[in-house]
């Protein structure tokens, strides 16, 4: 696989460079090439060949870095979990995918009663081994589970092929060019798909990645990691920006070249104010969902050249290389220019489909011939956009009940399921999300009943769903407004929660 | 103001965000301590106490709090 034999390249060119800086340490590639191998060898012994997909404990160190890259080297694919979510969500997502095998670096790990568990933090030191084994395209890389509306989270599977087209399409961006000397920000949990590029990108041009501490306030280390660190590119979700922006007149990074935004719409006005705290940074609107690799394409924002917004928040620009984006009405007909329809992406790095979902991939997924006879296959996204004259595509709302929150995509639904589930008083709740003052969503929850003690309720959300996804205010409304047509009335049910 | 009612105005701005008031702030209390205490609602606690005390904090400070002492200490400085 192109993209694995790359990152062995990278990582054998510059095994001086520094890799990782977690929790203020410094790993230079060379320790990083040691950690994998010894990973790898770890799983070649003890992991059947026939067992692809394996399960990793997302602690934020060396070796579960190490664990990604050594897994691919096998040809296997990590199926994430964060050690922060509920137990008993991290078990059903190794049961839908059926794990066996668990990597953990934790020195006493909560799963080696019921999995077989590599401890990757005592391995034995071993010859540096980086040759990728073969693999083929279609076998899989990572799956990522999002949030699904029956109360079952999603998973979403991407293949050697999907990952590889993904880093073609970002090799051939001339304005994107990252150098060994970068200093690349790691934000993410790796269990949600926008850190692949976070450290993938990085791992490929020799540039040295930088974590955040679990536990730190993430606003404010990052702004840390920019003043002491001189980090040079950045890659976040908006809201990051929406909490640091109080603060704005504080900030001023010339070292920040590049700074990509993703996971959640970018407003303009936000935009610009950002962009003065980096007097020398291009500035990327990346689009794209799980389902299609992390990126689809990108609008490149310039406060004085390009500032192109729909209703304020900046457009998704156009489809990188290879993938096509098509605007359908609910036949899945293509509409005109101008014309606001749902967003569908084609290309090679869509999805095989959702796991074991027959019913959901038969209504997320279509092919469709092009004018040449070639069959596309795409993948509705469920974001309300249209393509102006230009080209370009500007996104307009959502389609169903899926909202963002920290750039974390949550089904209003699953939380809904959940919070009914418990409760011993069968009353109408409704999960929304409500704009805070700084511009950020947080989620709400309303009861149609007289006030009473939810402390149980909530207690059973937190097993059931991470910790972004449990509501954070609570309100009591003896009836539900109504619109005409007989629906409950969210909008007005919004005006209910007044929250600072 | 003394330290006591520094303490209690704080206080008051961790119930209005987390909705709760199941805790108890020490000087060496972190935000491990506290139920629903983590980045986002540390975001909103700051601008709370902000406007409950009428300060405003500077980034760099925020940058290196790391338990209600040093929240306390920073509030002394600006008041």
């Amino acid at each position: 696989m192109e993209f694995v034999k790359k990152l062995q390249e990278s990582i054998e060119k510059h095994t001086d460079h520094n890799a990782l800086c977690i929790n203020n340490e410094l790993y230079t590639y060379k320790q990083f090439a040691i950690e994998i191998s010894k990973i790898r060898l770890e799983i070649a012994n003890n992991i059947k060949d026939s067992e692809k997909l394996v399960g990793l404990v997302t602690n934020d160190d060396l070796q579960t870095y190490a664990s990604i890259l050594a897994l691919w080297l096998e040809g296997k694919a990590y199926v994430p979990v964060n050690p922060t979510t509920p137990l008993e969500r991290n078990i059903k997502i190794f049961e839908l995918t059926e794990t066996k095998y668990i990597i953990d670096s934790s020195e006493d790990s909560i799963y080696k009663k019921d999995y077989k568990v590599l401890n990757s933090a005592s391995l034995s030191e071993t010859e540096v081994s980086l040759t990728p084994k073969f693999v083929k395209g279609d076998q899989i890389a990572y799956i990522l589970f999002t949030s699904g509306t029956t109360g079952l989270p999603k998973g979403v599977p991407i293949t050697f092929n999907n990952i590889n087209a993904l880093v073609n399409a970002i090799d051939e961006e001339p304005e994107f060019n990252l150098v060994p000397s970068d200093r690349c920000l790691q934000m993410f949990e790796l269990t949600f798909d926008f850190s692949v590029v976070t450290y993938l990108f990085p791992f490929l041009s020799g540039s040295c990645i930088y974590t955040i501490p679990k536990g730190a306030i993430k606003y404010f280390y990052i702004f840390k990691l920019i003043k002491e660190q001189k980090l040079t590119v950045l890659t976040m979700v908006p809201s990051i920006i929406n909490y640091l922006r109080p603060y704005f007149s504080e900030i001023n990074a010339p070292d920040v070249r590049y700074c990509s935004f993703g996971g959640g719409a970018l407003h303009s006005d936000i935009a610009k104010e950002w962009s003065d705290c980096l007097p020398n940074c291009k500035i990327f609107n990346y689009y794209g969902p799980t389902e299609f690799t992390v990126y689809s394409g990108f609008y490149p924002y310039n406060k004085k050249t390009h500032v192109k917004n729909h209703n304020g928040i900046v457009a998704i620009g156009t489809p990188q290389k290879d993938t096509v984006y098509l605007i359908v009405n609910e036949n899945n007909e293509e509409v005109d220019k101008n014309v606001t329809g749902e967003l569908c992406l084609g290309g090679p790095q869509i999805t095989p489909g959702y796991w074991k979902n027959i019913k959901r991939n038969a209504q997320s997924f279509f092919t469709q011939t092009d004018k040449n006879g070639k069959k596309i296959r795409f993948y509705k996204t469920g974001d309300l956009c249209f393509k102006d004259e230009e080209g370009d595509f500007l996104y307009v709302g959502r389609a169903d009940f899926q909202v963002k929150i920290r750039g974390y995509r949550v089904e209003l639904a699953e939380i809904e399921f959940h919070a009914k589930t418990k409760s011993e008083k069968k009353v109408n709740m409704v999960a929304l999300d409500i704009t805070n003052s700084l511009g950020n969503a947080e989620l709400g929850l309303a009861i149609e009943s007289e006030v009473f003690d939810t402390e149980e309720i909530f207690n059973y959300m937190k097993t059931k769903m991470p910790g972004y996804m449990i509501p954070m205010h609570v309100r009591f409304i003896k009836e539900f407004p109504h619109s005409i047509n007989g629906k409950i009335d969210r909008k007005e049910l919004r005006t209910y929660f007044e929250i600072k | 103001m003394n330290k006591e009612e520094i303490f209690s105005k704080i206080k008051e701005a961790f119930i209005t965000v987390l909705e709760h008031d199941n805790f108890q702030l020490k000087e060496e209390t972190t935000a491990e301590d506290v139920d629903g205490w983590e980045s986002i609602t540390h975001m909103m606690i700051i601008t709370e106490i902000e406007k409950s005390f009428g300060i405003k904090f500077k980034l760099m400070d925020l940058m290196n709090m790391n338990n209600v002492g040093d929240l306390v200490r920073t509030i002394e400085a600006e008041l």
